[in-house]
């Protein structure tokens, strides 16, 4: 009997503090439900160790255009290998790399701000326009491009963010 | 008043000049020199002769397949129900949302070349950088005074500060230095919008939300360092700032935008402040005596469910007898209230009418369907964040509205700026119809005529096309009168099918009695156009309905600027015509129909029709109808928008500087052609 009430604390204690990584659970799978692509939204935030910790909407979309931010600058970097490898696309590589571009000094830094200073529609409006500079980049090959997939993976990203920041509005 | 860029010397008191005649032969032979030069310049032109029925075909640009890829937005699939009911959910677009793309071309480079025609000529804009809304406008002193949210470091929105500028007559703007920086505590996130209230004394009283260390958005007073500086150069906050915080229950996000204040009869200041409570947009309501304690008044002003936060409220009072604008303090009989707010969901702003009580500090609209955030919009375009004051120099009230980009946000890195302000315009009660406002250009817009050409009573068969010799066709100022055979308006069977501006085909959908109307910044091939129309429907019920749109489907060859349609039903009363005014100022074109009803704002970037080879045409597309059209168009001037000069003497004294613009500092076409436009006005008026 004494035994029973000595350990009961700690049974309440373990039934009601749950394990720090799955209070957050609940988190990404709500915001990423109001997004298009789920799938990839939970992978992305998951891939990402910060989520773990994120306690609101804000931080997850912060995380977001951090990933955007990742995945442009390595897009970056993809197309000036690819400048050497396909010299006939030397065009419209040209204009992805300035689209990309545009995504990290402009779409990047002003969504940060709008996130973090409190005006949230200004983030939407650069996250969509992330998701137009990756398109826009795509189209600059009328249907031979080499990085499709890439691309596209920076469109989607951008659109779950948007997504997610409108959420706040 | 100093538009002329000409110097001169002055004369003595009553004298007037008299040429000799052999200086007027001279004076003729020069002005005559420069159209010759001018003519050569731009006689690439070709022959124009009228084109063919425009095809319903020729472009994919703007429709519902969006190629796999979307965007978040909700797209406009609602049909614009009957105005005024509008929902406030059936946009949801931000301004680089909402893309349709072309299908048929390749990613558009933009040049040098077609980023530097984008910037205007007559409406406000800073030298460079990103703007958004208007903060403060006041006359003061003998000035108008325009503030704004600004970024002195990029193209983007962030670093919030106060931009300022001055004009004599809202029209030709002298920047100034930054009025308020981010150097607070309570401001360091953001100095964001406020408004200007002047006091009996002649006292101005500044209030302006700031962006806390915390984020959270605080409201403060500031006030001019030297009331006697007409000018107003220099800014003191308040040191016991904030004077308000965000109610109990309240985010901490939502809460901005103070207005004007107005007297109550016991002889207090009350103001409202934009907020929400969940998804309900709500407008609080605060007495001050000194602008430094606030009372916060139980309830709200008004709200409406499911609208979401209310940005920029504006509440202000509207004669029901006449056109004049009224003091915002000003009640009484023959008075009606507006209640405005922006709507941070759909970023759109919308007003609506009704009666204010004071006692019990509510107000009620006249038609609870047509509520702010689901009612009528001030424009079916881009336009936002809109603030009005009573300009009590000429006695009317007076809107400013900011006109964001719609490209991408690459161009605008490149041309290194991003935002503009709207024409000002009067804002008044449309007293025929008692249900909606008007809003009309600023007069002194009219200044900015330079020559004209009229056209009287062109008939245009269904299907037609005409090219309209205008000269230059990037700054222009056009006046248009449309009517209809009687006969095609009975006649025409009756549709069943609620016709909406945004989810129609755009001037390429042919209906019986329309569209018709002008296609602007349009190229010879018509590869190029932005037509700005009228669209009659009828109804089950026999009864014509207009609609006024804008379709930017092929305004650009370009795949990444926004290319919906924009517009919405505009009351036409018996009698009437069909009218229409049209402002085209490089990158923005703004309509305003039946005498401002309903007015449409777009940005448009075409990549041809720029500088000399752009073109106006008049159309009907109409299957069912033959069109009449009159029309008067304008060259536009430029406002020559520019620094106030260094000078401290000039400064100091307030007055508006006489310098001269020497030479051009553009090196483009359309300016080469207002600026010899205006020097032969100059020695015109000389003669």
């Amino acid at each position: 009997m004494k035994a029973i009430l000595f350990v009961f604390p700690f049974v309440l204690a373990v039934a009601y503090f749950p394990i720090s990584q799955c209070q957050n659970l609940p988190l990404i799978e709500q915001t990423c439900k109001q997004t298009p692509y789920y799938g990839l939204c939970v992978t992305s935030l998951k891939s990402d160790p910060r989520s773990k910790t994120a306690g609101d909407v804000q931080a997850i979309a912060l995380i977001m255009v951090d990933i955007i931010k990742a995945k442009a600058g390595g897009s970056l970097q993809h197309i000036e290998k690819l400048k050497q490898k396909y010299p006939a696309l030397r065009v419209p590589l040209s204009a992805c790399k300035d689209r990309f571009n545009a995504i990290i000094i402009g779409d990047v830094p002003q969504a940060v701000e709008a996130l973090t200073k409190g005006d949230p529609k200004f983030a939407v409006d650069a996250a969509n326009d992330a998701a137009l500079e990756a398109d826009s980049c795509e189209r600059g090959f009328s249907g031979k491009s080499p990085i499709t997939q890439m691309n596209k993976l920076n469109h989607d990203i951008s659109i779950i963010t948007a997504s997610i920041v409108k959420t706040m509005l | 008043m100093a538009d002329s860029n000409v110097s001169y010397n002055p004369l003595p008191d009553g004298e007037r000049p008299r040429p000799t005649r052999r200086r007027s032969i001279v004076l003729v032979l020069s002005g005559l020199l420069v159209v010759g030069f001018l003519v050569a310049l731009l006689s690439d032109n070709g022959s124009i002769a009228p084109t063919n029925v425009i095809d319903n075909d020729n472009n994919n640009v703007n429709d519902n397949a969006q190629n796999g890829l979307n965007d978040v937005s909700s797209s406009s699939k609602d049909p614009e129900r009957l105005r005024p009911f509008t929902s406030a959910s059936s946009a949801g677009v931000s301004e680089k949302s909402n893309r349709r793309f072309g299908a048929r071309t390749a990613s558009y480079p933009w040049t040098n070349n077609m980023l530097s025609w984008q910037r205007t000529a007559f409406h406000f804009q800073p030298q460079k950088n990103w703007m958004n809304d208007p903060n403060g406008p006041v006359f003061y002193k003998g000035w108008y005074h325009l503030f704004y949210q600004y970024n002195p470091n990029g193209a983007i929105w962030g670093d919030i500060v106060w931009g300022h500028a001055v004009s004599k007559d809202l029209i030709h703007w002298y920047h100034l230095p930054l009025a308020m920086v981010a150097d607070q505590w309570y401001d360091i996130m953001g100095v964001w919008t406020g408004s200007a209230t002047i006091l009996p004394d002649g006292k101005l009283m500044m209030l302006y939300t700031g962006s806390t260390n915390e984020s959270v958005q605080v409201q403060n007073l500031a006030y001019p360092a030297d009331p006697s500086d007409p000018l107003l150069i220099k800014w003191v906050k308040y040191p016991g700032n904030p004077v308000l915080v965000p109610p109990p229950g309240i985010g901490a996000k939502d809460f901005r935008d103070p207005t004007t204040a107005w007297l109550t009869s016991e002889g207090k200041w009350r103001i409202a402040i934009g907020s929400r409570i969940n998804r309900t947009g709500i407008t609080f309501v605060y007495d001050t005596k000194d602008f430094i304690n606030y009372e916060l008044l139980r309830g709200v002003l008004h709200g409406v469910p499911n609208t979401g936060m209310w940005e920029c409220v504006d509440f202000y009072p509207v004669s029901t007898t006449g056109e004049h604008g009224l003091d915002t303090s000003h009640n009484g009989p023959g008075v009606k209230h507006v209640v405005k707010a922006s709507m941070d969901d759909d970023r759109h702003d919308y007003y609506a009418i009704g009666t204010y009580h004071e006692k019990n500090v509510t107000w009620v609209p006249d038609n609870p369907e047509i509520d702010v955030g689901i009612g009528i919009r001030y424009d079916y375009g881009l336009f936002y964040a809109s603030k009005t004051f009573y300009d009590q120099n000429k006695k009317r009230r007076v809107l400013w509205g900011w006109i964001g980009e719609s490209d991408s946000e690459i161009a605008d890195v490149k041309k290194g700026w991003a935002s503009l302000q709207g024409i000002p315009r009067t804002v008044a009660l449309d007293t025929k119809t008692g249900s909606n406002l008007l809003q009309w250009p600023v007069e002194e817009v009219d200044s900015l005529r330079l020559t004209s050409k009229e056209f009287k009573k062109i008939e245009l068969k269904p299907g037609s096309v005409m090219p309209l010799d205008v000269g230059s066709a990037t700054q222009l100022d056009i006046v248009a009168e449309f009517e209809l055979d009687k006969a095609a308006l009975e006649k025409t069977a009756e549709s069943n099918v609620e016709f909406s501006c945004s989810s129609s085909e755009g001037s390429a959908e042919r209906g019986a009695l329309g569209p018709f109307g002008l296609l602007v910044l349009a190229d010879d091939s018509l590869s190029e156009q932005t037509p700005v129309y009228f669209y009659i429907a009828k109804g089950k019920d026999g009864s014509l309905k207009t609609y006024f749109c804008t379709d930017q489907s092929r305004s650009s060859e370009a795949n990444d600027v926004n290319k919906s349609k924009y517009g919405s039903f505009v009351p036409v009363l018996e009698g009437e015509k069909f009218s229409m005014r049209v402002l085209v100022d490089h990158s923005i074109v703004e309509g305003f129909a039946q005498g401002g009803r309903t007015t449409i704002t777009s940005r448009v970037y075409p990549t041809k029709a720029i500088y000399g080879a752009a073109r106006v045409f008049l159309f009907n597309n109409a299957t069912g109808a033959s069109v009449t059209s009159s029309l008067k168009a304008w060259q536009m001037n430029s406002a020559f928008i520019r620094p106030y000069p260094d000078d401290d003497d000039e400064r100091h004294s307030g007055t508006e500087p006489t310098y001269e613009v020497r030479g051009s500092k553009t090196k483009y076409l359309g300016n080469l052609l207002t600026s010899s436009l205006l020097f032969l006005n100059a020695r015109n008026n000389f003669l």
